[in-house]
């Protein structure tokens, strides 16, 4: 079938306003990409040797003390401000430990020629606005302008170091982040649910009302959570309910105790949980969020 | 009816109000999270505020010629002190950002002020803080977007309806607030 005129018209005219809703958005950050470490060169500026000193360096003083340095070098930030980049991209990484907030962002756009110093929120008693100004301009900024890239990141990081070292100890038993959260209160919930409706259903001469019930759950799930796993949960629960409802009816038939039910909607959702990656040597960053603090320079 | 219809009936009423009050709670944990990221913003107020004395200090001796700036901005901070309510405080913050720019930008035709660590390093600090506004403000606006979309959004346009959950403003900056003020004293 052919669209006609004015519908399919109208169907660009809507497609043009959504573009221009989505553009509207007043910056224009884009992810580089993950972390593959401490030390992100995009733009291939460091050479692997350079690369490698900084980052064991990283990786020593996070062993030590837990706090998290990351370098970002990206080509440019394609019409965004350096502040408003820089805050996107530390979000996106999470760097820092996630109780602790304890990182610090070197970010560098290499065309640009603009910098910045984000630090997390934890540390911004230790690493002030004005030092990270202070290191921006007296470390950074000469060693940029005589563009040797890696004496300036490398004193960044030694001054950042410095000024952070008493800062935080490492716990003695790191926190699994990719740990399951489980919702307590969900799961004391459902179990008081399952029984409550066992019982009813025992006492119910019908052997199919928890199929119903089952089904009924299903199309909730549907509007919490999406059509697939409605309809997933739907198909699911409504034979359980029959079979749960047919076994407890049976039980409470024969005189005994309504008996304890299997669990058949066990299981907790996780909690909304700030993605990590994984993968290859490098863990990921530990979650942290900042609010803006540091200073940025030009050079 | 029969009681095997009662007893559907009852379990059909129980997930309605089960239904209803998940959407409840999700509107009070929502709002929290705006309340809450009020009070970031307002923190950061705070430290403006108390940057500014520091700065003015710093400066006042050498902007002889230039006292109505350092009254426009004493004057914002005090409405700023006295405003109650989100709006009335959002309009003067933005009035003291407005006089602080100012101040900034008659800062930069002062070469003298150029040589002085003191001044770059407070101009530092508040270019911090003006960014710490301006991100915790987006936030903020990120958070009551999500609170808006959830109260106006069928079906949970009708639960706040029922609940008394009402529209929440959204911050609007000075504008040209999105940007920090840079540090313009290169040497």
């Amino acid at each position: 079938m052919i669209l006609n005129l004015p519908k399919r018209s109208f169907a660009i005219f809507v497609i043009c306003l959504a573009f221009l809703v989505c553009g509207g958005f007043a910056y224009s950050y884009y992810s580089p990409g993950s972390p593959a470490g401490f030390v992100n060169d995009f733009t291939q500026t460091l050479s692997q040797e350079q690369k490698q000193n900084l980052e064991s360096k990283l990786f020593n003083f996070e062993k030590e003390t837990s706090n998290e340095i990351a370098v970002a070098i990206i080509p440019n930030m394609k019409g965004d401000y350096i502040e408003n980049f820089a805050d996107k991209l530390f979000e996106e990484w999470g760097i820092g430990k996630e109780d602790k907030d304890n990182g610090v962002l070197i970010l560098i756009a290499k065309e640009d020629r603009e910098m910045r110093i984000e630090v997390g929120y934890g540390l911004e008693g230790a690493l002030t606005d004005s030092q990270a100004y202070w290191i921006i301009q007296n470390v950074t900024r000469p060693a940029f302008q005589a563009e040797d890239y890696y004496a300036g990141i490398d004193g960044a990081a030694d001054k950042i170091i410095a000024a952070t070292k008493g800062e935080y100890v490492p716990s003695e038993s790191p926190k699994n982040r990719n740990g399951f959260k489980v919702d307590f209160d969900l799961i004391w919930f459902g179990l008081f649910f399952l029984v409550w409706m066992s019982s009813i259903f025992a006492r119910s001469k019908s052997w199919w009302a928890g199929g119903v019930v089952g089904l009924i759950i299903g199309i909730i799930l549907i509007f919490f959570t999406s059509w697939l796993i409605g309809l997933i949960a739907a198909l699911f629960l409504t034979p359980l309910g029959f079979l749960l409802d047919y076994f407890v009816s049976k039980n409470y038939q024969n005189r005994k105790s309504s008996g304890r039910p299997p669990s058949w909607w066990a299981g907790g959702f996780g909690g909304s949980h700030r993605g990590g990656f994984g993968g290859g040597g490098f863990g990921g960053f530990g979650g942290g969020s900042s609010g803006g603090g540091g200073s940025s320079g030009r050079w | 009816m029969n009681k095997k219809s009662w007893i559907i009936l009852i379990a059909i009423v129980a997930i309605v109000a089960i239904y209803l009050a998940s959407y409840y709670n999700s509107f009070i944990s929502k709002d929290q999270a705006v309340q809450s990221q009020w009070a970031q913003v307002e923190n950061q107020f705070q430290r403006r505020f108390d940057l500014i004395p520091n700065l003015v200090n710093a400066v006042q001796g050498i902007l002889t010629q230039e006292q109505q700036i350092f009254g426009d901005l004493a004057e914002a901070r005090t409405r700023y002190a006295g405003a109650q309510g989100v709006s009335d405080r959002v309009n003067a913050a933005n009035e003291v950002e407005r006089a602080l720019g100012r101040l900034l930008v008659i800062m930069e035709n002062y070469p003298q002020l150029r040589s002085s660590e003191n001044i770059q390093s407070l101009q530092a600090d508040l270019a911090g803080t003006e960014n710490r506004i301006a991100v915790e403000r987006g936030r903020f606006n990120e958070k009551t977007q999500d609170y808006n979309n959830a109260i106006k959004r069928f079906p949970g346009n009708l639960m706040a309806g029922i609940f008394g959950f009402g529209e929440k403003l959204y911050f609007e900056s000075a504008s040209g607030a999105e940007k920090a003020p840079e540090v313009k004293l290169d040497q």
